[in-house]
């Protein structure tokens, strides 16, 4: 993918000339901001569906209530049926909600004003099948009025930068789905977007086009631009993420920054030559560190906290001991994202589903 | 009207390539072929037969491809999420619709043009002359596809293909018979005013398909139109508002509907 090579479409000078003919072709930015420089605000969003069969009312969304800043990435996580996709078509006027308000750059859902700010980037996108990644990307372009030389230029440019620009004359029936997927991104770039809502972008992707779209993504933030990204893939989440909100079962059940959440991580401390008697090892569990001899040395683990590190530095002198190494250990958004939901199931008195050790995407 | 065009010719450039269509498409063509090939009847009994049959192949080819069209055309947006991607672009609901309304329709057209070309060729070989009269013919039959496929479209927005498949074919087939039903509404003493008034309502609310078969005048050169050019406009007329009707409360419906 060229991205990194390429000019930013709201940056370089090379790109300026784009933007404005993108500019002329799209009406006047006459969409307000949100008041409080929001770019999407949800209030106590509640959305329902019936069930068919046994006309049960099912709460997909259940009073949600979230704010993304302008420039913000926001990571929209939970696993498969949490309701994340449910928010997002809500958001973009697709489905209606049952109560709460939402506003995205200070607009009702829907609002074609908005629309002409924003894109959406569907899990497993289809394009019509008939076209080329050009003519996808060209139809797109359309819909917000660009035509002629304005529009081609605009195509070549997005396939560009996508890493399309030798295959975008092929028949979308004979792309990958990374390819495909890249024509989604393409295509959700196309107006030269404020909000942009991503949903799965890397789902099912092998490696390269996995990490040719998370440098996008990147590279996107670099620009300055909002985005709202579902996403299983914790460790790109953490890797671009500025906050995140962990959904499961319609309510939000962690939100932060992702440096927060992912902070108050443990601290190993290895040390030598300590003769504990059992006085001092329950000294020390008061302390709430924990010891594991290996070899000669001895092992201990305790919070981060720099009061109980020191005590506990103090405890190895005080046995005679010397400290080989501390080391802080890191949790990671995938912990994160484990402990929120299995403390959620304990809510909602379930028999735990999770695994250990399957990816997040897989469970449900 | 350039996001409604866009969406047209989105929509023809996908429908023109459905298998199914096609197969109705030359499965018309290759029956109509054959069929004047192989036709060895009178000259007056040839053109009879040839004329109605070869409007007939257009119309059922013409009804089955407007049909399969008609239900599909939202359900496969929904279906393979297309329509996210363009309803979350600045295009109003009511603009996606016609735009896939008049992609179909141009579908339509295209086939039955195409038909009605091979069809009035083989008057044409048969005859030995051409015969433009024939074109009277396909352009009702194109108008009534109009009004089946916007029929199809209003009831996409809100009941499943194979309901629709039905429910449009069940109404097509009444309508085509609108002089039954016709009668059926004529007051008579032996008749209960219940029924009478049931079906006033079936004559008037259907829409009535039966009005364009111009396979009589045609095939029967004794039958006479007083004024042909009244009729085909009064029924092209008739068609054009019936459909802006359906198109109007499929519009209302689907500007309520999730996706």
């Amino acid at each position: 993918m060229a991205d990194n090579e390429a000019p930013s479409s709201s940056s370089s000078n090379a790109d300026k000339g784009k933007t404005a003919s993108l500019a002329d072709a799209i009406s006047s930015d006459n969409s307000p901001q949100g008041e409080t420089g929001n770019a999407i605000e949800i209030r106590n969003l509640v959305k329902r569906y019936r069930n068919l069969i046994t006309r049960e009312w099912i709460t997909a969304v259940n009073d949600i209530s979230l704010d993304v800043v302008q420039g913000e990435i926001f990571g929209f996580l939970g696993p498969n049926g949490a309701g994340k996709t449910t928010t997002i078509k809500a958001l973009l006027g697709l489905i209606f909600p049952d109560a709460g308000t939402i506003k995205v750059l200070g607009r009702g859902p829907g609002d074609n004003d908005a629309k002409r700010k924003i894109s959406y980037l569907p899990e497993s996108p289809y394009f019509y099948e008939h076209m080329s990644g050009r003519e996808v990307v060209a139809f797109y372009a359309s819909l917000f009025g660009l035509s002629g030389k304005a529009r081609n230029k605009r195509v070549d440019y997005l396939l560009d930068l996508v890493g399309l620009a030798g295959a975008g004359d092929k028949p979308l029936r004979a792309y990958s789905k990374g390819m495909l997927q890249r024509v989604g991104i393409a295509q959700s770039l196309v107006n030269d977007p404020k909000v942009l809502f991503f949903d799965e972008p890397t789902s099912g992707l092998d490696p390269i086009a996995h990490r040719d779209i998370r440098d996008l993504i990147i590279h996107l933030k670099t620009e300055g631009r909002t985005l709202f990204l579902s996403s299983h893939q914790l460790s790109d989440v953490e890797l671009v993420c500025d906050r995140v909100s962990i959904l499961y079962r319609g309510k939000i059940r962690q939100m932060g920054r992702v440096d927060d959440l992912v902070a108050g991580g443990k601290v190993e401390i290895v040390a030598q030559d300590c003769k504990p008697d059992a006085d001092r090892i329950a000294q020390l569990k008061a302390l709430g560190g924990s010891t594991e001899q290996i070899g000669d040395d001895i092992l201990i683990t305790s919070s981060g906290e720099v009061a109980s590190k020191n005590a506990i530095i103090d405890w190895v002198r005080g046995v005679g001991g010397n400290i080989i190494s501390i080391t802080p250990t890191r949790r990671t958004l995938e912990d994160i994202f484990i402990e929120t939901i299995r403390e959620g199931e304990r809510e909602a008195g379930e028999a735990t589903h999770f695994v250990e050790g399957t990816e997040a995407g897989s469970r449900s | 009207m350039s996001t409604i065009w866009t969406l047209a010719s989105g929509t023809f450039g996908e429908a023109i390539r459905r298998k199914i269509l096609l197969v109705f498409l030359f499965v018309a063509i290759a029956l109509m072929v054959i069929f004047f090939a192989f036709s060895e009847f009178s000259v007056r009994e040839d053109l009879t037969i040839t004329k109605s049959t070869g409007l007939g192949i257009i119309t059922l080819a013409g009804v089955f491809i407007s049909v399969i069209l008609g239900i599909n055309l939202i359900p496969n947006e929904i279906d393979k999420r297309t329509i996210y991607t363009i309803l979350s672009k600045p295009v109003r609901r009511h603009e996606f619709l016609i735009g896939k309304f008049l992609g179909g329709l141009i579908t339509v057209l295209t086939n039955t043009v195409l038909m009605g070309a091979v069809f009035i060729v083989g008057v044409w070989i048969k005859q030995k002359n051409p015969e433009w009269a024939i074109w009277e013919g396909v352009l009702m039959t194109f108008f009534q596809l109009m009004l089946l496929n916007a029929l199809a479209l209003l009831f996409s927005v809100f009941v499943s293909p194979f309901v629709n498949f039905f429910l449009t074919f069940f109404i097509y087939i009444v309508g085509s018979m609108s002089s039954v039903t016709e009668s059926l509404a004529t007051p008579d003493p032996h008749k209960s005013p219940f029924v009478v008034y049931l079906f006033k309502f079936i004559h008037s609310a259907i829409p009535n398909f039966g009005n364009f078969n111009i396979q009589n005048p045609l095939i029967y050169p004794g039958t006479v139109v007083i004024n042909m050019t009244q009729y085909i406009v009064q029924n092209m007329m008739y068609a054009i508002t019936y459909t802006a009707i359906l198109m109007l409360i499929a519009i209302l419906i689907f500007d309520k509907r999730e996706v």
